[in-house]
């Protein structure tokens, strides 16, 4: 009725000066949040955010409860996605010309030299982070009922991780990644030392068929680098983003992170600047997430240690995101990505190393090829895979190195892991093995008995005896998986270090002799 | 809960100072801007961007005029008035705007940074050509310049001194001063080139008409009618004038080293050393340098190799060659040259076109290079036999004794059959290569070598000794076993079992070998006796080429 008195134009222009406000309201459809029920809205109005739990628990922002890892790998992923996707513009995913791209984008792109190094150094790191994100997980018992499936999911998203960072590797096209890729795919022939030495290769090849799978063709060409491109830049970052989205979602639907059953009593009131806390007298729509199946955060539970996850979950959050891509940025203005010579079928690199977190396995590969390249990671991704749902206890839930034996026990066993790793590694490097001393010995007595399997298998009997002597599962996973971690990290220390040219042992690349 | 907003704050704030830095440094602190925002033409500060000549049919992209602005093409004005950076391209027969920057000087083209450009980083196997190799690099395409040995070629740089040319013409920078036609001021052409273009074949015509019409100057004085031989000689010196004098007396020092014994280079050569298409392309990366001195540079190292080879590969056949310091500087420069590359049509040079369809040679294929190419570096440049410490005697070949006895055809065999399991290569066309005429070639020079010596007549019967074998072994082990071996493997001399040798040695070249000996080499004459080694009879002399004859049996 207003309206019509006033002439149309005027109309317009108010409606013009109140735009912005109105554009704003449009999209912050719950006003600002300020208020608890406005900053739950915020959450849950929006398809990004809502991933997230409206209020989040005060353990879960402590920083030593994660360290952020978790949020640290997504970061690590997006500024790998954001550097990718840039780097389409000027790479040509063909041999040659694919290394001339790279040189130009070193050379030429405007800031491409900062922008690959920063993809690069950004996929290293989310490799590492992802490992630490695990570690955090299992030490604090994070994968106990409900969150077993969630630790699943997690084991797909490392897969994926090496996977994307595996695939990226070829693309530079140079000796590099050349060798490195070729080496890997000699990984995935690996079986055929097994059906090689049954003697069934020619019936049933599995190892053929993965290697050729993976390189599309006998040799690493043309077709293996567009395998590789299409896997990097569409099929496993696709892959990626489900089972993250995935894993956060069950993040929330699990409860939020798991914490110790007395958590708000070891905490305490909250401190009295934390702001904002609770601005309202709880009323009934607090208990909306309640009609949620499920465990929820705020079932049979006092509200007081939670708190509104606009804004204090996303100050950590975003925190994270910023330290994680200050860490990466530090790395790219300091350390260019590596680039050799264009890749020269002729000339082998001598060592050919894989990529880093692939060399503990290339070692064991050293020792037998089935083992090193499918039996014993195969075991150890079940192993894996099996602990949330053979810890069935609840003691130690949420806390460091919790469970029986805590922290002395992965103490313990740390040094043991240690010394069995580096102890066996060195007695293969100085005496040699059985091929050595027996000549003419069956193949299938190295694949099943080498210093590989032979450390996996003092480890799994190091961590049943624990299992008996705390009776507890849990103490004999501590075990284990301390064990693990120390022969991943030892193994991968020798290859990437202690091994030259032919794979031989020296106490520095500066004894390699020349060549 | 505060701490979470510190650290996002500085955290925040602690990447986009970083990003900015990132951004300037990346954008506006590259060297090449500095270089190209100094350069200005008439006082305007010229455009400052990204300057590159892509040849594609070379596969070259080269940035290298983004700081050698003055080099680019299209910078005249730049280039009129520069210096440094700014100056010019000094005249060359290839204009970089046509075959880029580095088709000649190497280096990474793609590269904007100059140590990365100039190639002297980790991980390029192709660095810059140091300036005094620079055209090494004409080797890439033109690999088929016929070069004679360095006597020749010297030989032609004395003919032209002897005969004055160097009063009027220029050639390699040396001589010209006089002007032919004094009134006129007109210069006698610069020679330095005209190999490129073909000399004139009425050059000598013209000449000698001025030299008979002119009363007084050059014409009269400084040309004077020149013999046939020498005429011959001048223009095949002239022909090698391409504008790359020290390059083709690398390659012709190459040509007297006996290189090509050994080593195969266009598919001819013998095949006991690497095959050398390529050498000059090796990556330096793959180079062991431990033992030599200096900057790791591929240059440096082939000069530590051709000093004492087996000191940095280890146990190469290849021995010291005892090769002066010029001689390894000349050798150095050819082994870098040797980097052909399959080219287009276009850009492959007329020479190289027709010798690949026609099968013309790297070489001049007169005696002397035939002989110093392939048979020097084992039997020495007079023909004289070589010894290498560590290694079996080669024999003496340019030998009247040994050439009086052996026909021609025993000569050709063993040219063309080599001695298999032994250095001797085959080198018949279908082994190392040469044809028929050219190992006729190679025995008429060495019987010109030894003086001259006349061919025996062809044996009119291949076999004919027929004496006591028993009685021959008794003396072979007394007066050849010590040289030639128990079982004739030849350990200090040449090897006498071997079957090619019995093949095609006939009873006649035997005996007589044995009756006359070897001067100059430790096998005397057992036809004669000195107080020392009595001399043998006829028969005993028979007895024991029946001897030899029971290892051909065997």
């Amino acid at each position: 009725m207003a309206d019509s008195e006033r002439s149309g134009l005027g109309v317009f222009f108010a409606n013009l000066k109140e735009a912005p406000q109105r554009v704003l309201r449009s999209l912050f459809r719950s006003g600002p949040p300020a208020t608890d029920r406005s900053r739950s809205s915020f959450v849950f109005d929006n398809v990004f955010l809502h991933i997230h739990a409206v209020r989040t628990h005060r353990w879960s922002l402590r920083w030593a409860t994660t360290w952020g890892l978790g949020v640290a790998s997504a970061a690590a992923f997006l500024i790998a996605l954001a550097t990718g996707v840039l780097l389409m513009f000027y790479y040509k995913p063909y041999p040659e010309v694919a290394y001339d791209s790279i040189k130009d984008i070193h050379f030429v792109v405007p800031t491409g030299r900062f922008i690959r190094n920063l993809h690069r150094w950004a996929a290293n790191v989310m490799v590492v982070v992802v490992f630490l994100h695990m570690a955090r997980t299992f030490y604090t018992a994070g994968y106990r009922s409900p969150r077993e499936f969630n630790w699943l999911i997690g084991l797909g998203l490392l897969v994926t991780t090496l996977g994307l960072s595996f695939t990226g590797y070829l693309l530079p096209w140079d000796q590099l990644a050349y060798w490195a890729i070729t080496i890997g795919a000699n990984i995935a022939q690996s079986p055929q030392e097994l059906t090689d030495a049954v003697g069934i290769t020619e019936y049933f090849d599995p190892g053929g068929l993965q290697r050729e799978l993976l390189l599309g063709s006998d040799v690493v060409g043309a077709d293996a680098l567009i395998r590789f491109y299409l896997l990097h830049v569409m099929v496993l970052p696709l892959l990626f983003v489900a089972l993250l989205a995935a894993h956060i979602w069950r993040v929330r639907k699990d409860g939020g992170l798991a914490r110790p059953a007395d958590a708000d009593d070891r905490l305490g009131p909250p401190p009295p600047d934390t702001y904002p806390v609770f601005t309202e007298t709880p009323q009934k729509t607090y208990h909306l997430a309640a009609i949620v199946e499920g465990r929820t955060p705020a079932v049979d539970q006092s509200p007081e240690n939670t708190v509104p996850s606009m804004p204090h979950l996303f100050y950590a959050e975003m925190g994270v995101l910023m330290v994680t891509l200050l860490v990466c940025l530090l790395l790219a203005l300091s350390f260019d990505a590596p680039l050799k010579e264009l890749a020269n079928p002729m000339v082998p690199e001598n060592p050919a190393k894989a990529p880093w977190y692939f060399l503990g396995l290339q070692e064991l590969v050293a020792y037998s090829a089935f083992m090193g390249g499918v039996g014993i990671p195969t075991l150890v991704i079940i192993g894996l895979g099996l602990i949330p749902y053979l810890d069935r206890e609840t003691r130690g839930t949420g806390e460091w190195f919790g469970g029986p034996g805590g922290g002395r026990l992965v103490w313990h066993s740390t040094v043991i892991g240690l010394a069995a790793a580096v102890g066996i590694a060195a007695f293969a490097i100085y005496f040699g093995w059985l091929r050595e001393w027996f000549p003419d010995i069956p193949q299938l007595v190295i694949t099943f008995v080498n210093p590989g399997t032979i450390l996996a298998a003092f480890y799994a009997a190091y961590s049943l005896y624990l299992v008996r002597r705390y009776n507890s599962t849990r103490a004999g996973a501590l075990g284990l998986f301390t064990c693990f971690l120390c022969g991943f990290v030892v193994l991968t220390v020798i290859g990437w270090y202690f091994r030259g040219p032919n794979w031989d042992f020296y106490w520095s690349p500066a004894d390699w002799p020349a060549h | 809960m505060n701490k979470n907003k510190h650290l996002l704050l500085w955290s925040s704030l602690a990447v986009l100072a970083l990003l900015v830095a990132a951004a300037v440094e990346e954008n506006y602190l590259k060297e090449w801007r500095r270089i190209q925002q100094s350069m200005a033409v008439e006082g305007e500060p010229i455009d400052v961007r990204l300057r590159q000549i892509v040849i594609p049919e070379l596969g070259t992209t080269d940035r290298c005029v983004t700081c050698h602005v003055g080099m680019a093409p299209g910078e005249m004005a730049l280039a009129a008035e520069g210096t440094g950076l700014a100056a010019p391209h000094p005249f060359v027969w290839h204009d970089p705007a046509e075959f880029g920057c580095t088709t000649c000087h190497g280096g990474q083209g793609l590269a904007t940074e100059t140590a990365d450009a100039h190639g002297e980083v980790r991980h390029w196997p192709e660095p810059m050509l140091p300036g005094r190799f620079a055209y090494a690099s004409c080797g890439s395409c033109h690999t088929h310049l016929g070069v004679p040995d360095f006597e020749q070629l010297d030989f032609g740089v004395r003919l032209l001194e002897r005969h004055d040319c160097l009063a009027c013409h220029a050639v390699d920078g040396r001589g010209g001063t006089t002007r032919p036609f004094a009134a006129a001021g007109i210069e006698a052409p610069d020679l330095s080139h005209v190999g490129l273009t073909g000399v004139d074949p009425y050059w000598y015509v013209h000449h000698l008409e001025h030299h008979e019409l002119a009363d007084e100057g050059p014409w009269k004085t400084s040309f004077a009618p020149i013999d046939p031989a020498d005429l011959t000689a001048l223009e095949a010196y002239l022909g090698t004038r391409v504008g790359a004098p020290g390059l083709v007396a690398a390659k012709s020092t190459f040509h007297t080293r006996g290189c090509y014994g050994c080593h195969q280079l266009g598919g001819v050569g013998g095949d006991e050393g690497p095959d050398l298409d390529r050498a000059g392309l090796m990556d330096p990366e793959l180079l062991d340098f431990s033992e030599v001195p200096g900057e790791r540079t591929v240059a440096n190292w082939l000069a530590t190799h051709l000093h004492h080879p087996a000191a940095l590969v280890d146990g190469s056949q290849m021995p010291a060659m005892g090769l002066s310091d010029e001689e390894i500087e000349l050798l150095t420069f050819y082994m870098l040259s040797l980097r052909r590359e399959e080219r287009t049509a276009a850009f492959t040079p007329n020479d190289r076109l027709e010798a690949e369809r026609f099968g013309a040679r790297e070489f001049t294929t007169d005696g002397p290079t035939l002989y110093a190419a392939f048979c020097s570096a084992c039997h020495g440049a007079e023909g004289q036999g070589r010894r290498y410490p560590d290694a079996i005697p080669f024999p003496s070949v340019a030998n009247a004794d040994f050439l009086a006895v052996a026909s021609d055809g025993f000569l050709r065999e063993t040219l063309r059959r080599g001695r298999l399991g032994r250095r001797m290569p085959a080198f018949a066309a279908d082994q190392v290569g040469l044809t028929d005429e050219e190992i006729d070639t190679v025995i008429a020079y060495l019987r010109h070598l030894a003086g001259d010596v006349p061919a025996p007549p062809e044996p009119a019967q291949f076999r004919w000794v027929e004496a006591d074998a028993a009685l021959g072994e008794t003396l072979y082990r007394q007066h050849c076993a010590s040289c030639h071996g128990a079982e004739g493997d030849g350990p200090e001399a040449p090897a006498l079992d071997h079957p090619t040798f019995l093949e095609t040695a006939d009873d006649s070249y035997l005996v007589d070998t044995i009756t006359r000996g070897r001067s100059g080499t430790p096998m005397h004459g057992f036809g004669s006796g000195t107080p020392a080694f009595p001399a043998l009879a006829a028969e005993e002399i028979e007895a024991i080429v029946s001897h030899l004859r029971t290892w051909q049996e065997e």
